[in-house]
């Protein structure tokens, strides 16, 4: 398993865009951590750094202590799997199953290695019953999944996440969740970007909030979704989850999540 | 008033029917909230409201689709562009792709239709003000943010001056600040008289913008109300649609033997 | 030698230069002929049949004068012609293009997809590089050896086409929602200003084609 660190990271896309200004961040191994912030904000990339897809313009990106510059995004694959938004972005297999093994065979699995790792994969996002259908007929919202399980089979110490509750149903959604839960669990580290702060605020330990290629504010949910940083939030257009503006109503401190109200509204009344 | 009379839509080469026996009436001036599970068939029923299934997409329908009481199937399509449009997901698609300003990019589909030039014009006023995006006027489509484009293909279909309109999961792909532009979108045109057929898996959006929700499953319209009371209903998150924040919360209170009545 | 360079001069440069477009202009013209250009080079300085005047030699291939002259005079026809084109995508709109066309009286439909596929082309470029990256990240080798470049064209290519497709049947539908099948003119929104000095020199362009063919026709050949 393996730390991140960012130091003083600086990103200007050609054209002279400051998409990243001076990102400092350090991620401990097996961490679960949400990256928010409005479009633009520099989020995506910032994750784009951390499997050598862009490189700094300045600063520097640290895995497991080593700086990422001399190595190729093809080995860094190995430690950080990375799953855009736009699954069609990346589809090419007749078969769902083969799509799954496309990632893990580059990275050279054994075949036993690769057979459990794509079937944990399909298992954890309910496709082990398409394994042999052509991509294509799922779903967009299925084939999302699929995008999810194609790098999840590669069994990589750090998970990053683009979005990946967008045109979910309710399953979907727990369906994700649970593979961040379960990530975790085994010690992976995962960094997902939403922009659903019921999923940020329930499935995450940790928030970023970011604001024009800078770190707004970093911090555990309920820190971040304090009434103390809802002036800020709004300046990035991020609200709060609802059980945090309930929870300040009601004079309970700091509730993100329906949980943590509950829990509040039971201890303030006895009995 | 757009209506479904019993209508049942099979794919081409679709076994079992997409759409199965659906009955669905949209009044003047309403915005009815569309939901269900993926795969409940939410997006099949919007192309067959806007006539584009099955005549653009294929396959086969029975029953009848009418707009204020005239059958939609003899009608050619930019007849009925002119009173039912539909907005999809993807901001991107949706723009011609050939017009270099937000201007002419909204009076693309007007102008499709070969009115008058004082018309077109007129409408396209209409429209960006309607939308209050006046100020894009002059702005390259392609260089504005996923939400602006979403407003600016919604113009477009203003402009096209139809009385219904149906939006696929406007805000699929928009953060919030983009959303809450659509959400002010929806009940401006409501205002105006339009009604809106939206389907979304953002339930707080539909609880904010939606007097009246269809529940669609398997094909089948499975629950029709209001959509305060709907939304509420504990069978929806079994049919796969997402519980709105402030009816968990709710739930999740009652749960733990405690009195929502603070969430008032 | 001479025909090349004056029509680089006069008829890509000189607009160019008015349209303060040559920077982009040789970026974009060097770029498209690269790759041509460096197999021009080599066949005709290496392969060219009956040089005499013997360079250098190396091994069994003999580079010679004439061949690298030849070589120079198919380049810069090269240039001329790449050049032509990029000067006409660096300085038109494609907007005021269809709307001229269209004006003209070619078909909508037509004016469409000229200028569809014109603008289609950044967007396939931009979508083929978000695929390269999408398949970097699952460890697709895109920088070793030939075979490994091979195995990496069907998870690259794939995507692109089927991504392609995909959004010509969303296209489809978001026009045909928008009257796009609708028979008959389209209302105009607007002309796009056509000055004298334009004018003039369309007609300028014609007449110079008109003198060029006839002069080659009656057997003038500049050196």
């Amino acid at each position: 398993m393996i730390e991140i660190r960012l130091e003083a990271l600086a990103y200007v896309y050609r054209g002279g865009i400051r998409a990243l200004d001076g990102v400092s961040l350090t991620v401990p191994a097996g961490q679960r951590l949400a990256l928010i912030g409005q479009n633009g904000s520099g989020k995506t990339t910032l994750v784009r750094h951390l499997n050598g897809i862009l490189r700094p313009t300045a600063g520097r990106v640290l895995l497991g202590g080593e700086d990422t510059a001399r190595r190729t995004v093809a080995e860094l694959a190995r430690s950080v799997g990375l799953v855009y938004q736009n699954p069609d972005r990346q589809i090419f297999g007749s078969r769902v199953r083969s799509e799954v093994a496309f990632g893990p065979r580059n990275l050279r699995f054994g075949t036993d290695r690769l057979h459990t790792a794509v079937d944990a994969a399909l298992a954890a996002t309910g496709l082990t019953a398409e394994a042999d259908t052509n991509p294509y007929d799922l779903g967009s919202s299925r084939r999302k999944l699929l995008a999810l399980a194609s790098v999840l089979a590669m069994e990589t110490p750090v998970l990053v996440l683009d979005e990946p509750t967008t045109g979910q149903d309710e399953p979907g959604m727990a369906m994700v969740a649970g593979i961040v839960e379960a990530a975790s669990a085994a010690g992976r580290t995962v960094i997902a970007i939403s922009h659903d702060m019921r999923f940020v605020a329930e499935s995450f330990e940790r928030v970023v909030v970011m604001r024009l290629g800078r770190i707004l504010l970093d911090g555990s949910p309920a820190e971040v979704f304090a009434r103390r940083s809802w002036e800020p939030l709004q300046s990035t257009f991020v609200e709060p989850p609802l059980a945090a503006v309930v929870g300040d109503r009601l004079g309970l401190g700091s509730t993100p999540t329906d949980d943590d109200l509950v829990d509040a509204i039971v201890r303030r009344s006895p009995g | 008033m757009l209506t479904f009379e019993s209508v049942t839509y099979r794919h081409a080469g679709g076994v079992r029917p997409a759409i199965d026996d659906v009955s669905l009436e949209l009044g003047e001036g309403e915005v009815v909230g569309l939901v269900g599970g993926n795969g409940s068939g939410k997006s099949t029923l919007c192309l067959i409201a806007a006539g584009l299934a099955p005549r653009i997409v294929g396959g086969t329908l029975s029953g009848r689709i009418l707009i204020d009481g005239e059958d939609i199937a003899p009608m050619p399509m930019h007849e009925l562009v002119a009173r039912v449009a539909i907005g999809f997901d993807d901001p991107w698609t949706q723009l011609s792709g050939v017009t270099g300003t937000v201007y002419e990019e909204v009076a693309f589909g007007p102008a499709n239709l070969g009115m008058p030039r004082d018309e077109l014009v007129s409408r396209v006023d209409a429209a960006l003000s309607s939308l209050a995006i006046e100020q894009l006027a002059a702005r390259d489509p392609a260089h504005l943010s996923g939400g602006q484009q979403q407003l600016v293909a919604i113009a477009g279909l203003l402009a096209m001056g139809p009385r219904h309109i149906v939006l696929d999961e406007p805000t699929a792909q928009l953060d919030p600040s983009g959303t809450s532009l659509v959400a002010n979108a929806i009940e401006r045109l409501a205002s105006e008289g339009a009604s809106v057929l939206v389907v979304e898996h953002k339930t707080d959006l539909i609880a904010r913008v939606a007097k009246r929700l269809v529940v669609l499953a398997g094909g089948t319209i499975v629950m029709e109300g209001a959509a305060a009371e709907l939304l509420a209903d504990p069978r929806l998150r079994d049919l796969g649609v997402r519980e709105p924040s402030a009816v968990r919360l709710r739930r999740r209170l009652v749960e733990a033997g405690l009195d929502p009545v603070a969430l008032a | 030698m001479v025909g090349p360079l004056a029509l680089a001069g006069l008829v890509v440069l000189l607009p160019a230069a008015v349209a303060r477009v040559v920077r982009k202009l040789l970026r974009a013209t060097l770029l498209l002929t690269l790759p041509v250009a460096t197999s021009v080079l080599v066949i005709n300085v290496l392969f060219f049949p009956g040089g005499r005047d013997v360079l250098f030699q190396a091994g069994p291939v003999t580079a010679t004068r004439e061949g690298l002259g030849l070589a120079i005079e198919v380049l810069l026809r090269l240039l001329v012609i790449s050049g032509a084109i990029s000067l006409f995508y660096l300085t038109t709109s494609a907007a005021e293009l269809t709307t001229d066309l269209e004006r003209r009286g070619v078909s909508p439909r037509l004016a469409f997809v000229a200028n569809a596929s014109v603008q289609s082309v950044p967007a396939m470029l931009e979508r083929a590089a978000a695929i390269i990256e999408a398949q970097r990240a699952r460890g697709l080798d895109t920088e070793g050896g030939p075979l490994a470049r091979a195995r990496g064209i069907v998870p690259i290519v794939g995507p692109v086409i089927l991504g392609a497709i995909g959004e010509v049947e969303q296209r489809t539908l978001a026009l045909e929602a928008r009257g796009f099948s609708r028979p008959g003119p389209r209302t105009l929104l607007w002309h796009p200003a056509d000055r004298p000095i334009e004018r003039a020199a369309r007609w300028l362009i014609v007449a110079a084609l008109v003198a060029l063919l006839a002069a080659r026709a009656l057997g003038w050949h500049p050196a």
